[in-house]
């Protein structure tokens, strides 16, 4: 445990497999970690996600870019989840909270354990306004087998992962190539050819990762939309309309099953209840699944 | 001359007809005739009649024999006139007393004279009675099935003698006990085994509330058979009417049970994906009732519909909108009621695993697209509630929360059915025109909502109507005189998701 300021930092949970606290994203991938020990804010292993991870040497274009991709889709209501290593790790991290939105970091190492040690006042943040975790008990170090079993937990509590900078031996290369096995949507952040720091993430986008022109592709391409908006469209909407509207944005996508779970309304009324609001463009249905429209 | 007319029975698809046996004996040269459009099986009646004559102690007129069975442009097919031709020529020639004008004759002989059933008995005394038969004398096999046709005594004989003695005033046959109708509880697969998917459960109650085609589609593994497997169980009873008109298509088939020939509980059929043409609609020289027809007041399954041969699903197109089917053979065209619900069911995919979150999925953006094509336009048009039925999660499998009964849900689609059945005769899948618009009206805001998808979801004409239908069903549910705007919201959802699947 953490000693300074005493009683003021959460202790460590631990969330199993089976646990309804379990990310049910996390569930679905191959190898899901038994265990995964917490500090923070549990509910945030409930809301969507996206990663954003790249190089420990960022260039400042690295470092804007990382800081503005966290801080564009917080604002989108979406957790940023990143390693907290220096560099772009630490910039999403930072956007992410300087937005007032939610963030995760998952560690190589125990939860009581600060790697890097200069991240300390950026630890303590997070676990205060967001979540740690680890598959790791307390107590264990980092090293060089841990780290890349730490990447397949950001990529897969994610629904897509950014690179936002990356050299060709960067480990968020080993993120990108885990969110793809898991089926993930992978998007990379141009850099200029003339670096070595932008060849990792050119050469993702060169094999099929999506470029990212704008942080809010990200965004609208699993269907979010920004809180200034989704105001504007609350305002005409019915109670039971809004009962439906917020349970989606702030879940991503449901099924009408999970619909009805979530507001106690029986399917003939969110049937109809969705129906209306694809009417009003407010969302949208494919493959038995809801979700907030473009 | 000896001529001597006694009565049959034939049968021409579904329908039975009257058979005139006229038989004259003249002196010339033996000889044993069959005229009158008789095929091959009735040409070799004459085999077995003139063994059973000789076999009984009777003596087989070595004169000239012409039996002319009428109406001559009728074709006769079967050995169901055995029995009428043997006893014919035993009454021309004198050596038995011959038979009350109302009385019908069918069945066919073994060489020592015992009787054997046939099919098709049903539609063949229902048809005899109607025409103002008195007495059926048929194989004890088939009187069970011939005595559902109230108000006609059937004799039911092992052996051709004790017909004859019968007539000869030597012995005496019982009309056989009308068949009495059991109505038995469904039973079965119940719904109370499915945890979660109470969307799926809802369009499914609404789909045979009012006999709407459905299809359901969603990953493999997540119960969409399970569930559907389970509709018999919600199915509501049959009208003696429609147990009769079942049976008679089950008998025709060669379906029906000897001792309980009465089919009591709609049919619930389904034939396997690779099923032919001839198999699902009916086929054979003189057509055999297929899958479509068997499955008539009841429920059609077609599991992995995508998986069905092209020509197959194509042949649903009739039924699906007419209520039966034509087969056309060179005499003649047989029409077979085929008034089905149909349920189909198909995986997203080829492997099967699309949309699933596990992304196991192997197949192409084109195969996926493809595989969805399988199904024609006009088909999914004629499908009034799509139904994705999304994996069901670990939590839900293991939750303690009871599931619905099935017998709850029997007794609301009972009610829902019989207030369209008092109201307008008929389910609310098979409203047409006339009907349609006095029943199915829609207030203003009801036709704005429809205006407006329309335009969003570019429904087709035929789309339209489907979602009034459904919606007139889920009002009916509601106990709803008028279909709200709420209706017809929840309807258009069922019709969205297969706007998808092209
Ligand atoms: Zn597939």
């Amino acid at each position: 445990m953490m000693e300074n300021n005493g009683n003021k930092i959460p202790d460590v949970t631990v969330v199993s497999l089976n646990s309804s606290a379990y990310p049910s994203l996390l569930k679905s991938i191959s190898n899901p970690p038994r265990k995964l020990y917490c500090r923070g804010d549990l509910s945030l292993l409930q809301m969507p996600a996206v990663a954003v991870v790249g190089a420990r040497k960022a260039s400042e274009y690295g470092k804007w870019a990382a800081y503005n991709m966290g801080k564009t889709l917080a604002e989108y209501g979406i957790v940023i989840i990143s390693g907290m290593a220096c560099g772009i790790d630490s910039w999403a991290h930072k956007g992410a909270l300087a937005a007032g939105g939610k963030t995760i970091a998952v560690f190589g190492c125990g939860v009581d354990i600060c790697y890097p040690k200069s991240n300390a006042g950026l630890m303590e943040d997070i676990i205060m306004k967001g979540l740690v975790i680890s598959e790791f008990e307390s107590g264990m170090h980092p090293s060089i087998i841990t780290f890349p079993l730490r990447n397949r937990i950001i990529s897969g509590l994610s629904l897509a992962t950014v690179v936002v900078e990356a050299g060709l031996k960067s480990g968020s290369l080993i993120t990108a190539e885990r969110a793809a096995e898991q089926g993930r949507y992978v998007y990379a952040v141009p850099g200029n050819i003339d670096r070595v720091s932008s060849i990792g993430a050119n050469k993702l986008i060169q094999d099929g990762a999506s470029l990212i022109v704008s942080p809010d592709d990200v965004a609208s391409d699993l269907g979010f939309i920004r809180g200034d908006i989704i105001e504007k469209r609350s305002l005409s909407l019915g109670e039971d309309e809004k009962l439906i509207f917020d349970a989606i944005r702030f879940s991503g996508e449901l099924t009408v099953d999970e619909l009805c779970a979530k507001t106690c309304l029986p399917p003939q009324d969110v049937n109809g209840l969705v129906t209306v609001l694809e009417m009003k463009g407010i969302l949208e249905t494919a493959m038995g699944r809801v979700f907030t429209a473009k | 001359m000896n001529a001597y007319i006694i009565k049959s029975i034939g049968l021409a698809g579904l329908n039975g007809f009257d058979v005139i046996v006229e038989t004259s004996i003249t002196n010339g040269l033996p000889a044993f005739v069959i005229v009158g459009l008789p095929d091959n099986s009735v040409q070799e009646s004459r085999e077995r009649v003139r063994a059973v004559i000789k076999n009984l102690g009777y003596e087989f007129p070595m004169r000239r024999i012409l039996v002319n069975l009428a109406p001559a442009d009728t074709r006769k097919e079967g050995s169901i006139y055995d029995l009428p031709i043997a006893l014919a020529v035993l009454i021309a020639s004198g050596q038995i007393t011959p038979a009350a004008e109302d009385s019908v004759f069918a069945g066919e002989l073994s060489l020592d004279g015992k009787l054997r059933p046939v099919a098709g008995m049903l539609p063949m005394a229902l048809s005899a009675r109607d025409s103002g038969a008195k007495a059926l004398f048929a194989p004890k096999d088939s009187a069970a099935e011939a005595s559902l046709a109230r108000g006609l005594a059937v004799y039911a004989a092992d052996h051709i003698s004790e017909i004859i003695d019968h007539l000869n005033g030597a012995g005496e046959i019982c009309p056989a006990e009308e068949c009495q109708p059991l109505f038995s509880e469904a039973k079965g697969l119940d719904f109370s085994d499915i945890k979660g998917q109470a969307a799926a459960r809802r369009a499914i109650e609404i789909a045979v509330s009012g006999a709407h085609n459905m299809l359901l589609s969603g990953t493999a593994g997540g119960g969409k058979s399970m569930m559907v497997k389970r509709i018999p169980s919600i199915l509501p009873p049959m009208t003696m009417e429609e147990m009769i008109e079942t049976t008679a298509i089950h008998s025709v088939a060669g379906l029906t049970s000897k001792s309980n020939p009465l089919v009591r509980q709609r049919p619930f059929r389904s034939p396997h994906h690779t099923i032919s043409a001839a198999g699902a609609a009916g086929g054979g020289k003189t057509p055999k009732p297929g899958e479509m027809s068997l499955s008539h007041n009841g429920v059609l399954f077609l599991d992995e519909f995508p998986e069905f041969r092209r020509d197959v699903l194509e042949s649903l197109r009739q039924p699906m909108e007419d209520g039966y089917v034509t087969i056309t053979r060179a005499n003649r065209s047989y029409k077979y009621p085929s008034g089905f619900m149909l349920v189909g069911a198909m995986n997203p995919c080829k492997c099967g695993w699309h949309g699933h979150p596990s992304g196991k999925c192997v197949c192409s953006e084109e195969s996926i697209k493809n595989y969805m094509m399988r199904i024609s336009g006009p088909i999914l048009d004629r499908i009034d509630l799509f139904v994705n039925v999304p994996p069901v999660k670990y939590a839900e499998l293991t939750s303690v929360s009871e599931a619905e009964t099935s017998e709850k849900i029997r007794d609301r689609v009972v009610r829902t059915r019989e207030l369209q059945m008092s109201r307008q005769g008929t389910t609310n899948s098979r409203l047409m025109g006339g009907l349609m618009k006095t029943y199915c009206g829609i207030s203003r805001e009801g036709e704005l909502m429809m205006k407006s998808a329309y335009e969003k979801f570019s429904l087709s004409a035929r789309a339209y109507s489907k979602i009034i239908k459904v919606a007139r069903t889920i009002a009916d549910m509601s106990g709803s005189p008028d279909i709200e705007t709420e209706h017809l919201a929840e309807a258009i959802q069922y019709r969205r998701s297969g706007t998808l699947l092209v």
